[in-house]
């Protein structure tokens, strides 16, 4: 159990509300082992990694948490930032290699909030992709840790432009595909990227989830009636299974205070356990809806079964946005490159991050892609033209989403005690000519290498 | 995650040609007469230099002069650029926007006769959409279904006129062929020809030995009747067979989707074959591989900056793609072949100058000038010359970064959208009109 309470500190960052410890301890109680250990959170960069000492000496820092210091220093040790301030102030370690950054930028590791890395390959070719299980709607013992391909070609790509963590979550057209994993973007292998497994689960209601291809081909649910109507069964026979598995709990103790023969355990279902935790209000949802009317319908959904969440996509729900704002919870919002639709004008997806910052919405950005999530920053950066302050363009792609995912005592910042992942820059982040330097991540430097550089220097030879 | 919507885009919104809007077109609406000046702008021209502090005098829709003064007479109106950023207009040479569902006449692998016009939907609001983003210029191309699609139409963006006012005057016609993966994938599917490159070849191959026998048989009715002989019956009139022809005739720019190396080179082998000359490699995603090939051939590229890994023949592309091919001399071009990218070209644009070191003229040039020239339209467009139409982009921000969005765009030196007012933010359009 102290493991289950370090997993559950993981979601007690920010600013919207968790469970009080106290409250998690005894729902976690109440949750059979097995299940606990499905979600296990396995948050920990190897500490011992980073070989030496290495001072950035001289560059523009940006801290996020703690404003600009111009010419400065950081020291990274044993994976972790130890040092932060002027490059008068801050003494380097012994043995520490300092490396000068002069007229560079130096910023937090950015982080996507969702994205199919590892998932995916080559979008045309199927054997490449695991994005999603299509053969029923409601999948969340889905696991995409089980799928999640540390050595894919995106992964260096990605990484390359500064984005050193990411949430990698299955495709869209369920409307509970599975659980979504937070990645770390370089280590050694899978198990040690997949930094928080089962982090949050996607709860779609966009409408892409109707099985209505045509009226020959229609199955349930063929309608956003269906949809509802399914989501609402699923999560009903959780919550009797969670009853079932309370009782046998209580029969059991009885049993054994009795000295009588234990009962038979109820049959596991996994996709039911799956969705205890989100039940129980000690994981976070990830509400995805596109147009007011869903939003509301979802969100209804999510309040009758009491869930935890957070908002996805919103990006045509701009009538409803005070709304949005009432709920007092974050948004991922994305990709502003939403096509509006034909009565909204052209500005109404680009300029919604500034209208939900202006609502007081914490908000982060996400790709939703997998080979173009490396122009993450850039997304944040165009949301600048439509009215979000500069700042909070870039701390939607670094600390809030830390916020966001429960990891910000450990990501998100340039601060002392956070994992060292650094980014050293030619300029401006959320500019598409800035050029990214070097990374590091857990302190080690990442080689700047890609299957596209190796291509590029072989051509570029001849 | 879009998965459908990167599939839908990727597989089936493929690319290529046109025809002639110049056959066709006729401007219905004479040009504004008015006298327009353009100052306090920073100029950037695209073939010489940008002025600070620059101003552009307009007259009747043309570029009548354009320096750090001008003469323009007292009555102009005036536009003050307040010290923004004016450059040409966005000139997007693939796109298949306004087009709907019909941009693949997918049943046949050999379609010249399709004329993109017929399916060109001018009311549709991503013309809007693209213009907000400072396009004011689209090659509407056939898809990529077919080896030898439809011909294609050149637009302006000025969404609100009426059809025939959207159509380019005396644009060049251009065709679009195909290759590669697409055509395999849609005739392969159906177990019918082509299945392979191979035979996508084969197909291309016999259809121009078809179009050799039909040019053939008209010259000889032709010579017959020059001859007197009465007795002559003329061939039969065959569109499809009559556009290929005008392929060997050289009065159809040939827009050609092709992504490896391999592929450039059979298709540069076919066109010395039948005696045609290729325009452009769209997509290009190899151009990289053998840049001296196509330089040495004059054939452009029509490239995306940064786009990769969406089918098998996008595997090896890499973002340096665009400035490698460029610095050996290919005349370089980024394109959307999306309603999305159209509305930002000039961040695609931008990444250039990241992704290998393009100038900022030389990543202006590749959604100006460059584009201007695979269309065949960089008489009349493309860069802020005397002579050339007034269309322009004045800028919020400097318009190759992230963070710039179009404040005005004119047309023929007309307002189409102005960021500034309410609603669309456009003088020419109102929503029920």
């Amino acid at each position: 159990m102290k493991r289950f309470s370090v997993a559950s500190s993981q979601f007690s960052e920010g600013s919207w509300g968790a469970g009080t410890p106290a409250r998690e301890a005894l729902a976690a109680a109440r949750i059979p082992v097995a299940v606990a250990f499905v979600w296990l959170a396995l948050f920990g960069v190897r500490a011992s990694a980073q070989p030496q000492p290495i001072v950035l000496k001289g560059g523009k820092l940006l801290t996020i948490s703690h404003g600009v210091i111009e010419n400065g220093a950081l020291v990274m040790e044993g994976g972790k930032i130890t040092a932060i301030g002027t490059a008068a102030s801050v003494k380097a370690p012994h043995n520490a290699k300092v490396i000068d950054i002069g007229g560079m930028t130096v910023y937090p590791g950015l982080i996507d909030s969702e994205t199919s890395l590892g998932l995916t390959e080559i979008s045309a070719e199927a054997m490449t992709n695991d994005r999603i299980e299509l053969s029923d709607e409601i999948m969340p013992h889905m696991h995409v840790y089980d799928a999640f391909h540390a050595e894919s070609e995106l992964i260096p790509v990605t990484r390359l432009n500064g984005i050193t963590n990411a949430i990698v979550a299955p495709d869209s057209e369920d409307t509970l595909p599975g659980q979504d994993s937070f990645v770390q973007l370089a280590g050694a292998s899978a198990s040690e990227m997949l930094l928080v497994r089962d982090i949050a689960m996607p709860l779609n209601f966009t409408g892409t989830q109707r099985r209505n291809e045509s009226f020959e081909k229609m199955k349930f649910p063929g309608t956003r009636m269906g949809m509802a109507a399914q989501l609402r069964q699923a999560f009903l026979d959780a919550q009797d299974y969670q009853q079932k598995a309370a009782e046998y709990e209580k029969k059991k103790a009885d049993a054994e205070r009795d000295k009588k023969s234990p009962p038979s355990a109820p049959k596991r279902d996994l996709k039911l356990e799956a969705l205890l935790p989100y039940l129980e209000g000690k994981k976070t949802i990830v509400l995805a809806a596109e147009g007011a009317s869903d939003l509301q319908t979802a969100v209804g959904l999510a309040r009758e079964f009491n869930l935890k969440f957070v908002l996805n996509h919103i990006s045509h729900s701009r009538s409803v946005l005070d709304y949005v704002a009432s709920l007092k919870v974050p948004a991922i919002v994305g990709p502003i490159y939403e096509t509006p639709k034909d009565y909204e004008r052209f500005d109404a997806v680009y300029s919604l991050p500034a209208e939900l910052y202006k609502r007081g919405v914490k908000i982060a950005f996400a790709s939703f892609d997998a080979h173009n999530a490396r122009n993450l920053p850039y997304q944040a950066g165009f949301a600048i033209s439509f009215g979000l302050p500069p700042d909070e363009a870039l701390k939607a792609i670094t600390l809030n989403a830390a916020e966001i995912w429960g990891v910000a005592d450990q990501l998100g910042s340039l601060d002392t005690g956070k994992v060292a992942n650094v980014v050293v820059a030619t300029g401006d982040p959320l500019d598409v000519k800035t050029d990214v330097k070097r990374v590091f991540i857990g302190g080690q430097e990442v080689p700047m290498t890609s299957r596209q550089t190796r291509l590029r220097d072989e051509y570029a030879a001849k | 995650m879009c998965r459908s919507t990167t599939i839908c885009r990727w597989l089936f919104c493929l690319s290529t040609c046109i025809l002639a809007a110049c056959c066709f077109a006729q401007q219905s609406s004479s040009p504004p007469s008015r006298d327009v000046v353009i100052k306090n702008a920073v100029v950037m021209t695209v073939t010489h230099g940008n002025i600070k502090n620059g101003s552009v005098y307009i007259k009747d829709g043309k570029i009548a002069a354009v320096g750090e003064s001008v003469n323009a007479p007292a009555s102009a109106t005036v536009i003050d650029a307040g010290g923004k950023y004016l450059t040409p207009g966005i000139i997007d040479s693939h796109s298949h926007l306004a087009l709907g569902d019909d941009i693949n006449e997918a049943t046949s692998p050999v379609t010249p006769q399709m004329m993109m016009q017929d399916a060109f939907d001018y009311q549709d609001k991503a013309i809007y959409r693209a213009l907000a983003g400072g396009v004011t210029t689209s090659l509407l191309l056939h898809g990529s279904a077919n080896m030898i699609g439809g011909q294609a139409i050149v637009i302006k963006h000025k969404y609100g006129a009426d059809r025939d006012t959207m159509l380019f005057p005396g644009a060049p016609r251009s065709i679009k062929f195909a290759s590669g993966e697409n055509p395999k994938r849609v005739y392969g599917s159906r177990h019918e020809l082509p299945s392979t490159r191979m035979g996508n070849f084969a197909v291309m191959r016999d259809a121009f030995v078809q179009a050799q026998d039909y040019m053939r048989s008209w010259d000889d009715y032709n010579a017959k009747v020059k001859r007197g002989d009465k007795d002559a019956t003329a061939p039969k009139h065959d569109l499809k067979l009559e556009a290929l022809a005008d392929v060997l005739r050289g009065k159809l720019l040939v827009q050609i989707h092709c992504y490896r190396a391999d592929e450039f080179l059979t298709e540069i082998a076919m066109a010395k074959e039948f005696g045609y000359h290729i325009r452009a490699f769209h997509h290009a995603l190899e151009a990289y591989k053998v840049p001296e090939k196509l330089a040495a051939e004059n054939i452009g590229i029509a490239t995306f900056s940064d786009w990769w890994g969406y089918k098998q023949e996008a595997w090896d592309a890499i973002p340096w793609n665009a400035v490698l091919a460029m610095r050996k001399g290919v005349r370089v071009a980024i394109k959307s072949d999306s309603n999305d990218f159209a509305r930002r070209l000039n961040q695609e644009a931008a990444k250039t100058m990241r992704y290998g070191g393009a100038t900022e003229e030389e990543a202006l040039k590749m959604i100006t000038l460059n584009a201007a020239w695979i269309i065949g339209v960089d008489d009349k467009v493309g860069s802020i010359d005397v002579g050339k139409d007034a269309d322009f982009v004045i800028w919020d921000g400097y318009p190759l970064s992230s963070s710039a969005v179009p404040n005005k765009v004119l047309i023929d030196g007309d307002v189409y959208f102005d960021r500034s007012l309410p609603g669309y933010g456009m003088p020419h359009y109102s929503e029920g009109q």
